[in-house]
């Protein structure tokens, strides 16, 4: 009864943890944006890159998120294994494109959302195969 | 096929090798601790003791190196792409929850990382 009822909230924290996940890629992306030309072939430029990235406020809204994912993920891996709790917080594959379309205008092909949803039954496939260890 | 498919596949291989190393890491910090009940006190505690592990301050490392490279990818293609592909860490982490952690690895699941496989040839093709 007891571990029912703790399999439940750590459920209801990977729901949120995918939420956060996919705000973390979304604020990541929005923060390299307007860099899409930038051209890295050396040590120099790549410090250029990554110092351009840090200037941009999206993307510490990023690293806030992660830290958000840190605490929330420290709390459900101590209770279970890697190889479960990492392929039940697998919503953000629907929740990341979605975004992407009505936030980014990025466009989605037939043929990519047939392999987004190969990943998907993948990953709940991964998921059902480590059913009986959840403890 | 988009520019530098390969490359950007190389490097997102190459994010998804360095957190899993990162959650290897992190695991075994946590597993070294109590686990915490789910109070929020407690919890703050438990951050607290693995804030204070070096364990997790390397892993922290592999993260750093993953997020500029994950950022660069970023910048050269499509969020939707870029983050599908990377479910490529389900392949390193069913490998390391396997070889390092002995962790059993079931026909099922066996089968399941062969299905994202797929998936992500078939997103690559745009």
């Amino acid at each position: 009864m007891f571990k029912k009822k703790v399999t439940l909230k750590i459920l209801a924290l990977l729901v949120f943890s995918d939420i956060l996940e996919t705000a973390i890629h979304f604020f990541f992306k929005k923060s390299v944006l307007a860099q899409s030309d930038f051209q890295v072939v050396d040590i120099n430029s790549a410090a250029l890159f990554i110092r351009a990235a840090f200037a941009s406020p999206y993307l510490w809204a990023g690293i806030f998120t992660v830290i958000c994912v840190f605490v929330v993920w420290s709390t459900i891996l101590s209770r279970i294994d890697l190889s479960v709790a990492v392929p039940i917080a697998s919503f953000s594959y629907i929740l990341v494109p979605l975004v992407s379309i009505i936030f980014l205008h990025e466009q989605i092909s037939a043929l990519r959302w047939l392999g987004i949803t190969f990943i998907l039954s993948g990953v709940i496939l991964v998921s059902l195969s480590s059913k009986e260890r959840v403890h | 096929m988009q520019p530098h498919l390969f490359l950007i596949l190389f490097l997102i291989a190459l994010t998804s090798l360095c957190d899993t190393i990162n959650q290897l890491f992190l695991k075994s910090t946590i597993d070294a601790l109590k686990p915490p009940a789910f109070n929020i006190f407690l919890i703050l505690k438990f951050i607290w003791g693995l804030i204070r592990m070096p364990k997790l301050w390397i892993g922290f490392i592999f993260s750093v190196i993953s997020l500029c490279i994950w950022l660069f990818v970023l910048s050269k293609s499509d969020l939707n792409f870029a983050f599908s592909a990377d479910s490529m860490h389900y392949i390193f982490i069913a490998l390391a929850s396997g070889l390092i952690l002995k962790e059993r690895i079931g026909r099922l699941r066996l089968i399941g990382t062969a299905v994202i496989i797929i998936g992500i040839i078939l997103v690559s093709l745009r």
